[in-house]
């Protein structure tokens, strides 16, 4: 079944997860193969075809079970899944710790269909699923531990965080949507990239030299 | 009345008040150089307390007493010289010049004091007793004739300077009457136009939406809207032009919003940082910013709006942003409504802030507020 993305959806919700299973049903070129209450359910159970994992997870940013996003995320990846985190309302710490857990895109539960849809095959492409609190988070992330970015991201991000479309943004900055939605991609790759355990000295130097590289 | 009828007065109380000071002068350093009888020192002594009557009187009320000056007139003016030449023995011209120079200050403060019959009638009774006066010491005609023009010129002086300082003083009183005027009347009118943008935000822009007929009219948040206004409306209505301000900028800010997805319009409020600005700043940023909402709300046709606000990079600043994905429009023929032209800049421009929309065909509108600008 090429061309079919695999969705698992993780939700405490009932109704949310009811909701969710009609709404994707309208959807070819999706296909809900599970939907679980914990992450812990949900790998309990073999998902796909042969076991394969979902190709996206939608996981609600908190869970009735008190784990925490950040492992949640984790596991979902070791798993071998994506992530695309929900939720209802937009917490930045939580949506900065999911960033840099692994988590490829935040939304919020008030978006629409099509805009759900557009960030699972964003997802899946390999590009992150932007929304303007997600951008919102990272252009106002003042924890110490924060990427650095260069002055265009940070212009991109804002823009984009005001709620602009992403075609306005890019207008604003001169660029095409196509870089805009590259720079927006490096912001998440740079929270990805600083959110991973740096093991090695070699690993410490060269997240030195790419901070310094982005500073200059 | 205006403030400038009693300066003139104080001003022609002084100017008489001097001119008397001098004929004194004159009388006793004339009556001590002379020395001999005691009736030209009664006859000083008289003088100079009726002018301290006259002028002291005037000075304490703010103007003369009409009964002092006429007995100044009576005595100083008229008897005194027949006292001092029937009495005094002083019957040459130029011993009794003193106290016919009296009657001139005299003239000067009746022209001025007493209305005009009375006024004419003191200066001839002056002239008349001088004549004789002079006859009798058989004064050359030379003296006399000085003498008379002296107390002539004197009145008519004092009467010029009266009424031009009354002319004057009634022309500026008019002019700054008219200043005062017309600031009253810039007050209100900036005052009304506060209300009037009030009114073009609230309760205009609330009963546009539901005389529209796509809002129910019965949905608790529409009316608890509806409440709200109309108790702005009782509040103008009463004149208690106290302007409720929020003291927290996210309040406010959180107010507008409230107010305006009470009329279905989905706002995504983001905010971050806000610094602690003056409640009036608060109140503009809220007021533009419900103006740019209801903006989206009536053009955007897209029934959602982001908004964001977020303290400036410097520190103490802010930075609104009201943004839609509706249609926008081209900046450059598009002539923006009383909205955003005049509600949003001006708003912004009055604390000392600025807006910038930010537009173009299919792209949205992108309204910046900033505090400051």
């Amino acid at each position: 079944m090429a061309g079919v993305i695999t969705v698992a959806v993780v939700d405490d919700d009932r109704m949310l997860l009811d909701g969710m299973r009609s709404w994707l049903g309208s959807v070819p070129e999706l296909r809900l193969v599970a939907t679980a209450g914990t992450v812990g359910e949900l790998l309990a159970v073999p998902a796909g075809p042969a076991g394969t994992p979902p190709d996206v997870v939608l996981l609600d940013l908190v869970l009735r079970d008190a784990s925490a996003p950040a492992d949640n995320i984790r596991r979902l990846r070791a798993a071998g899944s994506r992530v695309l985190m929900i939720s209802t309302v937009p917490d930045r710490t939580r949506i900065i710790e999911a960033l840099r857990a692994g988590a490829d895109g935040y939304l919020t539960k008030d978006n629409d269909l099509p805009t759900l849809v557009a960030a699972v095959k964003d997802v899946v492409a390999g590009h992150g699923a932007h929304s303007p609190e997600l951008a919102f988070a990272c252009a106002h992330d003042d924890s110490p531990s924060r990427p650095k970015l260069s002055p265009r991201e940070r212009q991109v991000l804002l823009d984009y965080a005001s709620g602009l479309t992403l075609k306005s943004t890019a207008r604003r900055a001169g660029i095409t949507v196509h870089t805009a939605k590259d720079y927006l991609d490096r912001v998440k790759a740079k929270y990805q990239q600083a959110g991973r355990p740096a093991y090695t000295k070699i690993d410490l130097a060269r997240r030195v030299r790419e901070d310094s590289l982005d500073a200059g | 009345m205006g403030s400038a009828l009693p300066r003139a007065r104080s001003f022609m109380i002084l100017t008489t008040l001097l001119y008397r000071a001098s004929h004194l002068t004159v009388g006793v350093v004339a009556v001590a150089q002379r020395g001999g009888r005691p009736v030209p020192y009664l006859g000083i002594a008289a003088a100079l307390g009726l002018s301290v009557l006259v002028y002291g009187t005037a000075l304490r009320r703010g103007w003369f007493d009409v009964r002092h000056v006429a007995a100044d007139v009576l005595v100083t003016g008229c008897l005194l010289p027949f006292a001092v030449y029937a009495w005094g023995g002083l019957r040459e011209t130029p011993a009794i010049g003193w106290a016919m120079l009296l009657g001139g200050s005299s003239s000067a403060t009746a022209a001025i004091a007493l209305r005009r019959p009375h006024a004419l009638a003191a200066v001839a009774v002056l002239v008349a007793t001088h004549l004789v006066g002079y006859e009798l010491v058989g004064a050359s005609p030379a003296v006399l004739g000085g003498h008379l023009n002296s107390l002539l010129s004197s009145a008519v002086m004092a009467w010029v300077m009266w009424w031009y300082l009354r002319r004057q003083g009634r022309l500026l009183d008019e002019a700054n009457a008219r200043a005062l005027a017309a600031e009253a009347q810039k007050a209100r009118y900036a005052e009304r136009l506060d209300h009037h943008r009030a009114l073009h935000d609230t309760v205009l822009a609330t009963l546009t939406t539901l005389a529209a007929g796509g809002v129910d009219a019965n949905a608790p948040e529409v009316r608890e809207r509806c409440a709200r206004e109309a108790a702005y409306l009782r509040r103008l209505i009463q004149q208690t032009a106290e302007e409720v301000h929020h003291p927290e900028m996210g309040a406010a800010l959180e107010e507008a919003v409230s107010s305006v997805e009470c009329l279905r319009l989905r706002v995504t409020a983001q905010y971050h940082g806000l610094p602690e600005v003056p409640p009036a700043v608060a109140a503009a940023f809220a007021d533009a910013a419900r103006e740019a909402l209801n903006n989206v709300r009536r053009h955007a046709g897209t029934g959602h709006a982001y908004l964001t606000a977020t303290g400036d990079a410097g520190g103490a600043g802010a930075v609104v942003t009201v943004v839609d994905r509706g249609p926008g429009f081209d900046p450059d023929r598009h002539v923006p409504g009383f909205g955003l032209r005049g509600s949003v800049h001006a708003r912004m421009a009055e604390v000392g802030g600025r807006a910038v929309v930010d537009t173009a065909p299919g792209e949205g509108v992108r309204v910046e507020l900033r505090w400051p600008a």
